[in-house]
């Protein structure tokens, strides 16, 4: 009568191939790879400066124009990444926060560098300057934070460079 | 709009593996589960009697299915009936019992199955030989893909975010005060047999766990799991027809989306969602954010990370802003060997997230159920005290934690309560 389960189980994978439109936005991502510029957008009504920038404002439905922000900011809020996903299990330990551009309203994700990561390096307040890749492909990963004081090592790496 | 209450609840054990049972085949189990207790209390149906169901499935990777839900519909014999499929990120259950709600409160039914079930662990890391890294990859799938994505944000780094922020306006939690949650929570799920999780650990294992995510530890998240959970709702009328014994009245079901894109936010340090959820939530069935303590038995709340407890506390009206991490500790300080079922306002009796696990779909309709059985005197070992009568349960999730849903339910006292 009661038969021993035994459990099946199949090896698979989901694939899906993308070329996808970055539409409005397309702007930021082709200044970026181009001219390492880095560019907001500010609500013509009232004034608020997007970052990731949209070509509409969210709070009045008037139209953003596209404004170019420094490459200096500080540090809202961070963390360091010792577990994660399979993607980017082989990357742990990395440094990932929250960073106002001066000049922009919100604040920005993205990869915060350093040769020293330890939280108190990357910690509320700290400022951080902008270091692009020199290869560019018109993605955020094409750029990245560092505490200001580690800036001139870091673009002095062959494949990294400063910002204008 | 019609009175709802929930006459049946299953829920089926939360697991890290079920080898055995398929996503449909899990929430057959709850469905099953939860007509059988129905019929336990009085009512006298089967499945040909349910008229719509409304599904609760966060993620098509984890079930490796788009649209799992019509694959489910077929499975429990609901064909030729109206089913909805919502996903709002953690916060699905309790975005499935509002929309649960709204079905049978607008006439649409009378007898509505509401069904939540995750399967996460048929996600395999190759690299790695486990499945952890994977199910994170398919989470991490939830953020946004251009912007956030490729920085390597995932579920804990991103609930972090808000944590941290809150600790440099607040000075608080701490890691201890968010390890008191850790230690909480897996404690009270020792009391529960359908955890994942039960575990008594000091306040120094859970300082002392691997670092995830600074400062979040490994014991200080929760764990995916396997399970599903099912509640049945019913119209006003229809629980007089059916002449249930118990039935568990919805008073009141808040959601909010607030932004997620974190950086967008006035204040990091908040969870926005569950704010203006709490608040709808409780409007609705008659009581006041400021005092919400004192009105309630018990709050199911949706602890996927300790910390997220913690600021939870305050942005569901139990305290002020900024003194989360010291009622925790005064708790703690009270009861520190547990279980943490007395006090001023115990939250999750059952083990919560970091107790039972995580079924992300399945969650807060567990959480849900846990609150609607103690408040008929039926949680088991881990039941509360029930003066008032009325219960909360909290979901919360997305990017950001943009997704929040409370529920408030009474039993029969509960409502004639002041």
């Amino acid at each position: 009568m009661s038969e021993e389960f035994q459990d099946h189980q199949i090896r698979d994978v989901i694939k899906i191939n993308y070329k996808y439109t970055m539409g409005g936005q397309s702007k930021f991502f082709i200044e970026l790879k181009n001219n390492k510029r880095l560019l907001g957008t500010k609500c013509t009504k009232c004034g608020k400066t997007w970052m990731p920038p949209r070509i509409n404002c969210s709070d009045c439905y008037e139209p953003a124009d596209w404004v170019e922000l420094q490459q200096t900011g500080t540090i809202e809020v961070s963390t360091i990444v010792w577990y994660t996903t399979s993607a980017f299990i082989k990357a742990i330990p990395y440094g990932v926060g929250y960073i106002k551009l001066d000049g922009a309203e919100t604040a920005l994700l993205q990869g915060i560098f350093s040769e020293n990561l330890v939280p108190s390096k990357i910690k509320k307040g700290k400022r951080v300057k902008v270091v692009f890749n020199k290869r560019r492909y018109g993605k955020m990963t094409d750029f990245f934070f560092v505490p200001d004081e580690e800036y001139d090592k870091w673009i002095a790496k062959p494949e990294y460079e400063g910002g204008l | 709009m019609r009175k709802v209450a929930i006459v049946g609840i299953g829920i089926t054990p939360f697991k890290a593996r079920y080898l055995d049972k398929t996503y449909f085949e899990l929430a057959y189990d709850a469905t099953k589960l939860a007509l059988g207790d129905a019929n336990k209390n009085g009512a006298e149906i089967n499945h040909n009697n349910l008229e719509s169901t409304v599904y609760g499935i966060y993620n098509e990777l984890f079930e490796r299915q788009f649209m799992p839900d019509i694959f489910i519909n077929s499975y429990i014999g609901m064909n030729n009936k109206p089913g909805t499929r919502i996903a709002s990120g953690g916060a699905t259950g309790g975005y499935t019992v509002r929309m649960a709600y709204a079905e049978v409160a607008s006439g649409l039914s009378d007898l509505c199955l509401c069904l939540g079930v995750e399967k996460c662990n048929d996600c395999y890391d190759e690299q790695t030989g486990v499945t952890t890294p994977e199910v994170l990859n398919a989470i991490a799938y939830s953020c946004d893909m251009t912007y956030e994505y490729p920085m390597g944000v995932m579920a804990a780094s991103s609930y972090v975010s808000m944590v941290n922020a809150h600790y440099e306006e607040f000075g608080n939690p701490t890691e201890e005060q968010m390890a008191y949650v850790s230690v909480k929570n897996h404690g009270n799920a020792m009391l529960n047999p359908k955890a994942q999780s039960p575990m008594k650990v000091s306040v120094e294992n859970v300082l002392n766990s691997r670092i995830i995510c600074f400062p979040f530890k490994l014991l200080d998240c929760c764990l995916y799991s396997e399970a599903s959970a099912a509640l049945i709702l019913a119209s006003d009328d229809k629980v007089k027809e059916l002449g249930v014994e118990n039935p568990i009245w919805i008073t009141g079901v808040g959601a909010a989306n607030t932004d997620c894109f974190i950086g967008n936010r006035e204040d990091m340090g908040r969870l926005y969602s569950n704010i203006y959820a709490a608040k709808a939530a409780y409007k609705m069935a008659g009581l006041d954010y400021n005092n919400i303590k004192k009105q309630i038995d018990l709050a199911e709340l949706h602890d996927a990370f300790s910390g997220q407890e913690v600021i939870s506390y305050e942005e569901l009206g139990f305290v002020p802003f900024g003194e989360g991490g010291p009622w925790i500790e005064k708790t703690f300080e009270k009861s520190g060997e547990g279980p943490w079922l007395e006090g001023e306002l115990p939250c999750c009796p059952s083990g919560g997230l970091i107790g039972c696990g995580h079924a992300v779909g399945a969650t807060g309709i567990m959480s849900t159920g846990e609150a609607a059985l103690q408040l008929r005197g039926e949680a088991g070992k881990h039941q509360v005290t029930i003066e008032k009568g009325r219960a909360i349960s909290h979901s919360i999730g997305g990017p950001g934690a943009a997704y929040a849903a409370i529920i408030v339910m009474a039993n029969e006292e509960g409502l004639k309560k002041p």
